[in-house]
């Protein structure tokens, strides 16, 4: 299989394509199929990648625009790999989870092409190919929100649609602007990642372009203050956009942060970390206290997963591996613990026709399961060791602690706040007496949420006690970056913040 | 040896989790019993081990790595010394014990499997705690505990919240809300402390950071010290995190005696035990450590004097013990804490489970001016009570007695003279209000007969299950000399000075006078009725003491409604009205722009003739400026 | 003598008149006057220069520009007829259907 990455992006597509002579009443085990074989594909994917090699692997190239240097250009590292994975775990979690929605079979094919589009922006080394990928990601994901969405969709749709736009506009000029400087250095075109990782931009250079770069992610992210989209979009999307809104989408942020920022502009990373540092703080602690004032179930959900990404954010500048792995394996159990999560709303509001904290109390008592099921996902988003959640948080906050033990101790009250609102919602929701008659009739899961959540269950717990498999690779792959960003940095400011494992300075 | 290790680790896990798959049906007695013989099993080989430690020494094992991410490597790594040997020892006996007890006190409880799989949970991450050969792996146990503490402090989940007048502690779900945050705020210090610790050595091991305890700056070694101290701090429930002990015994009573007096809450100083090494050269944050014990130990037991909640006053003796213990770690005679540690998760224990029959046999009834007279229906439980509780007051020959003067000794070996006066006067304290609950519940007039109780004692079974503890909390201090023997191979020895040795004697008898005087004046005020006094009752020194100093409702106001008040401010003013208000400002100026200019549209063909016409002629006078300038 | 800046300044001036009929009638054939009157003002100014530059091409423009008016005319006169039997008027102002 040489060009599994291909299989992998084009496969749903192709599928999705398909997918419209199937008949309706076969669609749901079509998906399930699709989104099954993707998956396995995926973990093929896994299974055949050295981890021990740290640079691209699986690589095709297939010239496009060769006269502008565009390029059909993919590859994967451990920083993507595991993206990927989740990707298609994701997917196939949300499609076994789809309870009886209208136009289940559009609803299927629109998921499908939104795998396409964020598998791609994963495996992308081509800056043409991941923005087309980063864009074509935002139309079915409008179509998800604007169609099957509450009451205000097209507002949260419209919104969702041209705020992240506007901050990618901003980012593919910054990437016009890198083939220009590439091309007049070089003398001929490029939109290569890995060609622009040998440019050596001057640091006046770095510093617009970090900022251009830094304005797309962000929104993506979502960075305070570019954060209000998102309480609206996943407020009102259904609980399948919620959960690869939170799981997948936001992780192109801060993706595109570890894959672009840091290797083009180290020295520009480097000389930024206190603004971004400072956002993410504000991030964490202000949108966790919002998180707090919530009424609505998955409203609390949105903020605390805005709060949880600014862990990563903390970790990704950390500019050590110990940081930048946790933040890209807190990533990935955020991804995890969070669509879970909205899975688990998504229960309750097919019940109950309403999220609002204050229609509940005593669940725990009438869906033992249920309660069972939540507790797990909740601590794991505190972050309780032995949890997916805890090692990524712990890696990040410990590697940026190298940078600021200060602002270390202003983003670990993450720990404190984040179980500050999960308890409280846990205690409003599943505690207390039963007080609403509707309440004391409600069912419990049945097989087919929990076919959704058992596996989730079982990886939130695996990977919390044995990370190891996982942690593996993308650690060789960020020592390489640590190292490949330490070389490259111009300033000896930069070089000695930029910390280098001494693992890797032995084996050199 | 590893064999045995992961024996006692596992057992209590596999209890846990055979008797969590029955944990939505309905009682089986098979999980009772199941967890318990799992529990015993696990007991069994915690006292092979310690055998094995004290012929050969310390065993070591690993089982696999956890974490690996750049310079950090964290096994999950196990290592029983004898500090660990004696600690897994005294956890897994005391828990057997409670299992065993919990299947006569949870009889009738829906969640009754529900129950074991939660408490076997505990005594896992327990083991974890104490087991454990790096920081990480001891805060993997920590935050066990923790939650495992979460889940049975809210047991009764279902009961809804009331009025801090109706019950101080408002509900259980609250409750456990409570010590889990609190505890988190100290876990946060304790994070710290471990970062500073990994950045500064490398490694989190315990042997490598201690080996390098030396190479470090003062500072930095304070700085280690201080925050781990707080971890220490919320998890021991020491000033100004205590409230959520107090509130903790909304559990079933079993978990209060478990967790909340024998074993979690000692975490902390077997934390500082452990990081020994560590405190011994900074014995500032030592003394630092041995005040805020002193005082915890007389600010919760004048809590206790007034107070009328049967186990809300051992909750407050408990945390007044703890105080004892980081007095003592504190000062340097951490072999000394260690064996109060073990004597009083003994002798408390004990008391703990007499509180539960009483409340068992009281319908749940707390208040002790409902009781009275008890002795005559339960007297095994009377008599194990009372052992208990003279052991708490350090009575010869108890247990009690040997620990608890062995610190007042440290305390005035070290010239702390300040700290040996309060914890003096504090063990004075202690005997007063341990008997004023033993005379108002087991003696005096037979108030609950007015209330309409009808006291029976508990099963058999249960009685005998508790003999263990009984014995122990007698026999236990008579093996001072030979705890002190073994555990100082791995713990600095503690000696006295000659001073000390001379005024041992008289120091003793001093001790023992105020203990005997505390019981005097109980036996005195209470062991023939209840006598109250509204006037001092009404008192404000009273108030003070019955509302916990209003530090609860300090936090209240002070912490929970401003951060409640604060977080809705952000949300409904900052993030809606400024954030996403000006969001959506831009787009509304964008959106109003064209809504303005649309109306050029107007489908007039003259009027677009007009638009045209202005348009070409910008351009053309734009063209000009252009042509002049060039 | 009449030079080309009396041609250019007679074009300018047809040119003027044109695009202020074009701007200020409402009638769909006098509009249709005045673009003719603006065509043949460029017409005026194409010969003219042509002849300055002794370059044929701009009266070859010229020539082309006679060809797309008359042929203009034919289709646009056409097109007036169509409207006016369906509306019976040629005002502009009742024209707006493309009102945005």
């Amino acid at each position: 299989m040489e060009n599994i990455l291909s299989v992998l992006i084009f496969f749903p597509l192709v599928a999705a394509l398909l997918g419209f002579v199937v008949r309706k009443e076969s669609i749901r085990v079509y998906g399930l199929t699709v989104a099954a074989i993707e998956f396995l594909l995926t973990l093929w994917l896994w299974f055949a990648f050295d981890p021990n090699n740290a640079g691209f692997q699986f690589i095709e190239y297939i010239p496009l625009v060769s006269d502008f240097g565009i390029n059909y250009y993919l590859g994967v590292d451990g920083i993507s790999l595991f993206l990927v994975v989740m990707t298609g775990l994701i997917t196939l979690i949300g499609i076994i989870g789809l309870g009886d929605v209208k136009r289940l079979k559009n609803m299927i094919l629109s998921l499908l092409v939104l795998e396409t589009a964020m598998v791609g922006v994963f495996v992308s080394l081509d800056a043409i190919v991941f923005y087309l990928f980063w864009e074509f990601s935002l139309v079915p994901m409008l179509y998800i929100i604007g169609y099957w969405g509450g009451e205000r969709r097209l507002y949260a749709a419209i919104k969702f649609f041209l705020y992240t736009f506007t901050g990618s506009l901003i980012m593919l000029v910054g990437m016009l602007y890198v083939a220009y400087i590439y091309q007049s250095v070089a003398g001929v075109w490029s939109f290569s990642i890995t060609d622009w990782y040998a440019l050596v931009l001057p640091i006046s250079v770095q510093k617009w372009l970090f900022w251009a770069f830094f304005i797309g992610f962000a929104i993506k992210v979502p960075m305070f203050p570019f954060h209000t989209w998102l309480p609206y979009a996943h407020g009102q999307a259904p609980t399948i956009g919620s959960v690869i809104l939170a799981a997948v989408l936001l992780k192109m942020g801060t993706y595109g942060f570890v894959r672009f920022s840091l290797p083009m502009f180290p020295d520009a990373s480097v000389a930024y970390i206190l603004p971004v540092a400072v956002l993410a703080i504000i991030m964490i602690i202000y949108t966790a206290m919002v998180a707090y004032a919530q009424e609505d179930m998955k409203q609390v959900i949105a903020y605390s997963s805005i709060s949880h990404m600014g862990v990563i954010i903390l970790g990704t500048f950390a500019m050590n591996a110990e940081g930048i792995t946790g933040s890209i394996f807190l990533m990935l159990s955020h991804g995890i613990v969070s669509g879970a999560l909205f899975l688990l709303v998504g229960v309750i509001y097919d019940r109950r026709h309403t999220k609002l904290m204050s229609e509940f109390g005593g669940l725990a008592a009438v869906m033992p399961k249920y309660a069972v099921i939540f507790g797990i996902m909740l601590m794991a988003s505190v972050g309780l060791p032995l949890t997916i959640g805890f090692v990524g948080e712990y890696l990040s906050l410990a590697g940026f602690f190298r940078i600021s033990p200060i602002m270390t101790l202003l983003g670990g009250t993450s720990i404190i706040l984040g179980a500050i609102y999960m308890l409280s919602l846990y205690k409003k929701s599943f505690f207390g007496p039963v007080t609403k008659e509707e309440n004391k009739k409600l069912t419990d899961l049945n097989g087919r949420e929990l076919a959704a959540l058992v596996p989730l269950v079982a990886i939130v717990i695996w990977l919390g006690v044995y990370p190891k498999p996982v942690l593996v690779p993308i650690d060789n792959s960020v020592k390489a970056l640590v190292t490949f960003m330490e070389e490259k940095a111009q300033t000896p400011e930069a070089k000695a913040i930029i910390h280098v494992s001494t693992s890797t300075k032995e084996a050199k | 040896m590893e064999t045995l290790i992961y024996t006692a680790l596992f057992a209590p896990l596999v209890g846990s989790l055979f008797a969590a798959m029955f944990g939505m049906s309905p009682k089986t007695l098979l999980t009772g019993v199941v967890t318990s013989l799992l529990l015993f099993v696990s007991f069994v080989a915690s006292v092979l081990l310690l055998q094995h430690v004290m012929a050969v020494g310390p065993v070591h094992a690993t089982l696999m790595d956890w974490i690996v991410a750049g310079d950090m490597r964290i096994p999950f790594g196990f290592s029983v010394d004898e500090v660990t040997a004696v600690m897994m020892v005294v956890v897994t006996l005391v828990s057997t014990v409670v299992h065993i007890y919990s299947n006569g006190y949870m009889e009738h409880d829906k969640g009754f499997n529900r129950f074991f799989s939660y408490l076997s949970a505990f005594v896992f991450s327990m083991l974890v705690l104490v087991m454990s050969d790096n920081f990480l792996g001891l805060f993997i146990g920590w935050e066990g505990v923790g939650v495992c503490s979460w889940l049975l402090i809210g047991f009764w989940y279902h009961r809804k919240d009331e009025s801090r007048d109706v019950n101080p502690s408002i509900s259980p779900a609250w409750a456990a809300n409570e010590a889990f945050i609190m505890n988190r705020i100290a876990d946060l210090g304790m994070l710290i402390g471990i970062f500073l610790i990994y950045w500064n050595v490398g490694s989190l091991q315990y042997d490598q950071v201690f080996a390098s305890v030396g190479q470090m700056s003062h500072g930095l070694l304070v700085a280690i010290g201080i925050f781990l101290f707080i971890g220490a701090m919320g998890k021991s429930a020491q000033f100004p995190l205590h409230t959520w002990l107090a509130d903790a015994m909304e559990g079933p009573t079993p978990v209060s005696a478990l967790i909340h007096a024998a074993t979690m809450v000692t975490a902390g100083v077997y934390l500082v035990i452990r990081a020994h090494p560590l405190y011994s050269a900074i014995p500032e944050v030592g003394y630092f450590i041995a005040v805020v014990g002193t005082f915890v130990a007389i600010f919760a037991a004048s809590m206790a004097l007034v107070n009328r909640d049967l186990k809300r006053i051992i909750a407050y003796s408990t945390l007044s013990q703890l105080g004892y213990m980081f007095a003592a770690a504190g000062l340097g005679a951490y072999w000394v804490a260690l064996f109060h540690l073990a004597a009083h998760a003994f002798f408390k224990a004990l008391l703990f489970l007499g509180a539960g029959n009483v409340m068992h046999a009281m319908h749940d009834e707390l208040d002790i001016f409902k009781m009275g007279g008890l002795k005559k229906v339960m007297g095994w439980t009377y008599a194990y009570m009372g052992i208990a509780s003279l052991a708490l007051a350090g009575i010869w020959p108890l247990a009690g007695f040997y620990s608890k003067d062995t610190i007042l000794e440290v305390a005035f070996n070290e010239h702390t003279y300040g700290i040996w006066f309060v914890l003096w006067l504090t063990a004075g304290l202690t005997a007063f209000y341990s008997f004023r609950l033993v005379f108002l519940t087991f003696w005096s007039d037979e108030r609950y007969k007015e209330y309409g109780f009808h006291p029976h004692e508990v099963q058999k079974y249960v009685l005998w299950a508790m003999a263990p503890l009984a014995i122990l909390a007698v026999i236990f201090g008579w093996w001072k000399e030979e705890f002190m023997a073994f555990v100082t191979r791995l713990l600095p020895a503690y000696e006295m000075n000659e001073h000390t040795h001379h005024m041992l004697g008289v120091l003793i008898v001093v001790t023992l006078a105020i203990a005997i005087g505390g019981i005097v004046v109980a036996y005195l005020m209470y062991h023939k009725r209840l006598r109250r006094n509204p006037k001092i009752e009404a008192s404000l020194p009273y108030r003070i003491l019955s509302n916990q100093y209003y530090i609860p409702v300090f936090y209240d106001k002070a912490f929970a409604k401003p951060y409640a008040e604060l977080s809705d401010i952000a949300w409904k003013e900052i993030d809606m009205q400024v954030v996403d208000a000006t969001v959506d400002g831009i787009a509304k100026i964008v959106e109003e722009s064209g809504d303005e200019s649309r109306k050029m549209q107007n489908g007039n063909l003259s009027d677009y003739l007009k638009w045209m016409a202005a348009g070409a002629l910008i351009l053309a006078v734009l063209a000009l400026v252009a042509a002049l300038k060039s | 003598m009449i030079g080309l800046s009396h041609y250019l300044i007679l074009s300018a001036i047809l040119f003027s008149i044109g695009l202020v009929g074009v701007i200020r009638r409402k009638n769909l054939l006098m509009l249709f006057f005045a673009t003719e009157i603006m065509l043949n003002a460029a017409n005026v100014a194409f010969a003219a220069i042509s002849s300055y530059y002794h370059d044929l091409s701009g009266q070859m423009f010229a020539f082309f520009i006679i060809a797309v008016a008359a042929s203009e005319v034919a289709v646009g006169l056409g097109l007036l007829i169509v409207l006016y039997k369906k509306y019976g008027t040629l005002d502009l102002d009742n024209y707006t259907m493309l009102e945005g």
